[in-house]
């Protein structure tokens, strides 16, 4: 055991980083944070990893099931079901799972909230970029075993996919700062975003084309945002077609002002969250 | 000198708010850049400087906003008026577990601690090794904080704090934890730190500590300055004004007071027999307390001599048990002690309500007893004998 007054010697000298900047601050306590989420949350339990591609996985064989052997759905344009199910379901769990996750994540740092001056949004950001990141390979994992099965994978669509990937954490992360900040005064948001986000699933044509919506209901359907999302990986992943939209100019300053507006919030409130996290 | 921390005009009102709809009602004030329509006042008008070298105790009653100032200065909580300059690397150790998070593990959290600070663990690497050292606390760092004890964190968290060498220190109650030994370890080595040039702001509730440590102390009352000056000067006003509150001290607070102020009190203190008691017999101590929170109070009871000599003290904690709940804030308590082992005399049967944690006092009250009889033996209590012939 080290002696106390060797340890009382050393107080003089500063640390390396004593005199670093706020910027480098955050980054290391982002980088803490983002490993921490996924050791505890996927590595931490055996199954953990495991559901986090199962659950996808099972999902996508119900659907299978019932669309294509029970309802006997069309309308898939002679494309493969599971092919142009899968490549929309991820992404919109991978939006569910982020924000739900972002939603408690500051109850999760209540202690640190409440005793140490850090910038809160941070567990914001870790928390959805952990689900995403691990989201995200799970979907590229997914998109392999389906070519590697046979199914018609565009694999060039990716240059379209990983933006749109891009847009989504943007919009999520800002509805995930506004959520996260609301959840720490009402507490009821965590439990009312779970049957909201199901209703939205249906209302998206994740499990159905745009096509099958009767014309007179098809524009409220199309104007969804997740719609644009499910529409434009469709488009590359499954039609191998890369052109770029006006729409996508759209979906993007969507998603900035979704995510500068959730922002604002957070900082809003985030000088009281001490008090009531 | 420069002064590493100067505070002016601060105070900080909690917003308070009781049902669901006064929530929403908040977050659309705060949305709107408006105050809180209920709140608080927790701290107001602080004014006061530091200088490096400097050491400051802040002093004061459960509720009179130490923690408040203490958490302001730390960075935790912005001020709702004033303005607090800081020129320098603040290390807080604000109250138990400060900035762990519970499920990391000892060594995650002093990783954690790092980044807190922009280190990554490399960088911090040969310094784990004399943290863990200074904590001391075996193989448990590596489990999860939250199995820890009260001492053990704060072990840790000194440790922490006393090896990341910050410009200001800032403790909040640490020294009441621990054990002995390793509260002198602290005391030393913040002597040691203060010697060096360091600059130390603390908030403690003995006087020990504060006279020990400090040159200069802050008396808070109800969110105010009471008193700023040298600790000579400060520390003898406040135990004066203790004596003399508690010389006058007769209905406890009322339980509004003690919700809105967040104090456990206790409401009710009754002897059974009252007053007077044969040596020998059964003496029961009951009463009721008010938790502001709903969480049963850690209860302790014990027995000082009219000069104010300690006999005997026994907390709830202690044996594992807890007050009962009678209704959602109110918690009744009852000890008996069969067959009175107190020789006949004067003497205080005090009770003392703490935190759930068992860690910060927050309301004490007596009651007098008389023991009657005629033994003639000596001392206060009487212990199982038996002489050999």
């Amino acid at each position: 055991m080290t002696s106390q007054s060797e340890i009382a010697g050393t107080p003089a000298a500063p640390w390396p980083g004593a005199a670093a900047g706020s910027a480098r601050r955050n980054r290391a306590l982002f980088v803490n944070f983002f490993r921490r989420e996924l050791t505890t949350r996927y590595l931490g339990s055996v199954s953990g990893l495991a559901w986090a591609v199962l659950h996808p996985l099972v999902l996508l064989g119900v659907y299978w099931f019932v669309f294509t052997n029970v309802f006997r759905a069309t309308g898939f344009g002679g494309r493969s079901f599971i092919t142009f199910v899968a490549i929309a379901l991820w992404p919109w769990l991978a939006a569910q799972d982020g924000l739900q996750r972002a939603t408690v994540s500051l109850a999760q740092y209540a202690g640190l909230i409440r005793k140490v001056a850090f910038p809160n949004e941070i567990a914001v950001y870790a928390s959805v970029a952990a689900t995403l990141a691990l989201q995200f390979a799970g979907y590229v994992a997914v998109l392999v075993v389906l070519a590697l099965a046979g199914e018609p994978v565009h694999f060039e669509g990716l240059v379209i996919a990983i933006p749109v990937w891009i847009v989504i954490a943007l919009a999520i992360t800002g509805i995930g700062l506004a959520l996260a900040s609301l959840q720490v005064f009402v507490r009821d948001v965590e439990h009312v975003l779970s049957p909201l986000l199901m209703i939205l699933m249906y209302l998206t044509p994740i499990l159905y084309p745009l096509s099958a919506v009767p014309e007179t209901l098809r524009g409220y359907v199309a104007a969804n945002p997740f719609g644009w999302v499910v529409t434009r990986l469709r488009d590359g992943l499954l039609d191998g077609n890369l052109a770029l939209q006006w729409g996508d100019a759209v979906a993007l300053a969507v998603a900035v002002a979704t995510f500068a507006a959730g922002r604002w919030m957070f900082l809003r409130l985030s000088p009281y969250f001490e008090d009531f996290v | 000198m420069s002064a590493l921390l100067s505070a002016t005009g601060v105070g900080k009102d909690y917003a308070k708010v009781d049902s669901h709809g006064g929530r929403l009602k908040l977050v659309w004030d705060l949305l709107r850049g408006r105050p809180a329509a209920h709140s608080f006042r927790a701290l107001d008008a602080v004014d006061f400087e530091l200088a490096r070298g400097a050491s400051l105790a802040v002093i004061g009653e459960n509720g009179a906003g130490k923690s408040t100032l203490l958490k302001i200065v730390a960075g935790v909580v912005a001020p709702t008026r004033g303005h607090i300059q800081v020129n320098g690397r603040v290390g807080a150790l604000l109250e138990l577990g400060s900035g762990f998070h519970p499920d990391y593990t000892g060594l995650a959290n002093i990783d954690l601690a790092a980044a807190l600070l922009g280190l990554a663990p490399d960088e911090i690497a040969d310094r784990r090794d004399a943290i863990v050292a200074f904590a001391d606390i075996g193989e448990h760092i590596h489990d999860p904080i939250k199995s820890y004890s009260s001492g053990m964190v704060v072990r840790l968290g000194f440790a922490i704090a006393s090896t990341l060498a910050p410009d200001i220190l800032i403790t909040d109650e640490v020294l009441a934890v621990g054990d002995e030994s390793f509260q002198k370890k602290c005391v030393t080595w913040m002597e040691r730190y203060l010697a060096d040039g360091g600059t130390l702001l603390m908030c403690s509730h003995s006087m020990y500590h504060v006279q020990k440590l400090c040159r200069m102390a802050l008396w808070l009352k109800d969110g105010r300055i009471e008193r700023y000056g040298p600790v000579a000067d400060v520390v003898p006003a406040y135990l004066a004004y203790h004596e003399e509150k508690s010389a006058r001290r007769s209905t406890p607070m009322p339980d509004a007071a003690a919700r809105a102020a967040g104090l456990y009190t206790i409401r009710e203190l009754a002897l059974s027999p009252d007053g007077s008691i044969a040596q020998g017999t059964d003496l029961t101590v009951s009463g009721e307390a008010f938790s502001p929170d709903g969480r049963a109070p850690v209860m302790l009871i014990g027995i000082v001599r009219a000069d104010g000599t300690p006999v005997y003290g026994v907390g709830t904690d202690m044996d594992g048990v807890a007050p009962r709940r009678i209704a959602a804030d109110r918690f009744a308590f009852a000890l008996t002690l069969p067959g009175l082992a107190l020789l006949p005399g004067k003497y205080f049967v005090t009770a003392v309500a703490a935190d759930p944690e068992g860690l910060r006092v927050f309301d004490t009250r007596e009651v007098p007893l008389v023991v009657t009889g005629e033994s003639r033996e000596l001392g206060f209590v009487r212990l199982p004998h038996r002489w050999h012939e």
